[in-house]
């Protein structure tokens, strides 16, 4: 199957998933999202919960804390619903990521795959140094940095973030000038 | 925190994707209108600017922290559909290449932060900008997080009404308006402070560094 294949199949498993209201048939799913995944089930599940378990934990507790109040009793049929729903989702989207080449599937337009290449470039770039400023302020840190330390790390940050990515801007334009891009 | 697939009833999300893919697609036709050897490198960074500022952690005081859009930025520096594009971009290479977020959240993150979130702020930025520019900038960021909170929070509250079984139980998001509603304003109204302040003074730096670029 072509990578533009995987991208319109996965985004029909996605959507087909999302209509499942019944906990049997979304059980049914996410195994058999978890036989596709083959040997790396165990790795994407776990990315998968801990993706999920954030916004996922918090609204679960908090609904079985509200329905218990109310009726002392457990939203079971909710909790699978939605919990086997959301992991199934997210499972599926990890395996999407592992196994599809995304700059593939979006090869069919020339300037959409330029400026997907050029983003993700210079946002994984960014992001790694932001991370190393973060590492830099705990370093320099005998103790946990103080609110005013901290807030004045993040606006250095910031104005480093913004400064790199116009210069980017600029070294970009002028690369494909001189390279003839758009001609 | 991102809202991640499952939540969101179909009968909510595919409307709003047909609602997006059009503002997609005239945006599309406006920025590629003057997508060149210099704005595509500018929407990229923008997008890739926009993605790294989603990790900069506001330090808010009992040690917890939290994260900042730069909607209000972009919309006021760039406009309002570099802002949309640029947003929107960012929350698709979230969802599908580092699983952050959901493809069926996408819609709505786009059009509640994205393009009403910009709209807001730049509409607010234009109308008080002569009154004075610096109270116009803080606002624009304020309104440029606090609205999307209040769309996410009323799209949120209508999951219970929209979906729900024969017996009245919900299917999706479990809570109505009445938990979702403050949930989300009164700590956005607070957090719309450091994303006013980021607003201000993001967009005089980025004023300064536009003189120095243009002059190299």
């Amino acid at each position: 199957m072509t990578e533009r294949g995987k991208l319109a199949a996965w985004l029909l498993a996605l959507v087909s998933v999302s209509w499942l209201t019944s906990p049997l048939w979304l059980a049914g799913g996410l195994l058999m999202v978890l036989a596709l995944c083959g040997r790396d089930a165990v790795r994407l599940l776990r990315r998968a919960l801990l993706a999920t378990a954030a916004f996922s934990g918090t609204v679960s507790l908090a609904y079985v804390g509200y329905f218990w109040w109310q009726s002392r009793a457990l939203p079971l049929d909710w909790l699978l619903t939605v919990n086997l729903r959301v992991l199934s989702m997210a499972l599926l989207t990890f395996l999407f990521i592992e196994r599809v080449n995304l700059f593939q599937a979006l090869a069919f337009s020339r300037r959409l795959s330029f400026l997907l290449v050029l983003a993700v470039s210079q946002s994984l770039g960014l992001k790694r140094t932001l991370a190393e400023f973060r590492l830099g302020l705990q370093s320099r840190s005998p103790r946990p940095a103080g609110l005013r330390a901290r807030y004045r790390a993040a606006a250095h940050a910031a104005a480093w973030l913004l400064d790199r990515a116009l210069a980017n801007a600029h070294e970009s334009a002028q690369a494909m000038q001189s390279r003839g891009m758009f001609r | 925190m991102h809202i991640p697939d499952g939540f969101i009833a179909p009968h909510m999300y595919l409307p709003l994707y047909g609602l997006a893919a059009g503002l997609w697609a005239y945006g599309a036709k406006r920025v590629a209108r003057e997508l060149d050897e210099s704005t595509l490198p500018w929407l990229a960074s923008l997008t890739a600017a926009s993605f790294a500022l989603s990790f900069v952690a506001l330090p808010l005081p009992g040690g917890t922290s939290a994260h900042v859009t730069g909607i209000g930025l972009l919309a006021a520096s760039f406009g309002i559909w570099n802002a949309f594009m640029a947003a929107s971009l960012v929350f698709a290479i979230q969802a599908l290449l580092f699983g952050d977020g959901g493809v069926t959240t996408l819609p709505l993150n786009a059009l509640a932060m994205g393009f009403a979130g910009a709209v807001a702020a730049r509409g607010l930025f234009l109308a008080l900008r002569h009154l004075h520019t610096g109270v116009a900038l803080f606002l624009a960021g304020w309104i440029g997080l606090f609205l999307p909170a209040a769309l996410i929070a009323l799209a949120l509250g209508a999951q219970p009404l929209i979906a729900h079984d024969a017996a009245g139980a919900p299917l999706y998001f479990p809570f109505g308006w009445s938990v979702t509603l403050p949930a989300l304003l009164i700590p956005h109204a607070l957090l719309g402070l450091g994303e006013g302040a980021l607003t201000l003074l993001g967009v005089r730096l980025i004023e300064r560094l536009r003189l120095r670029y243009r002059h190299d």
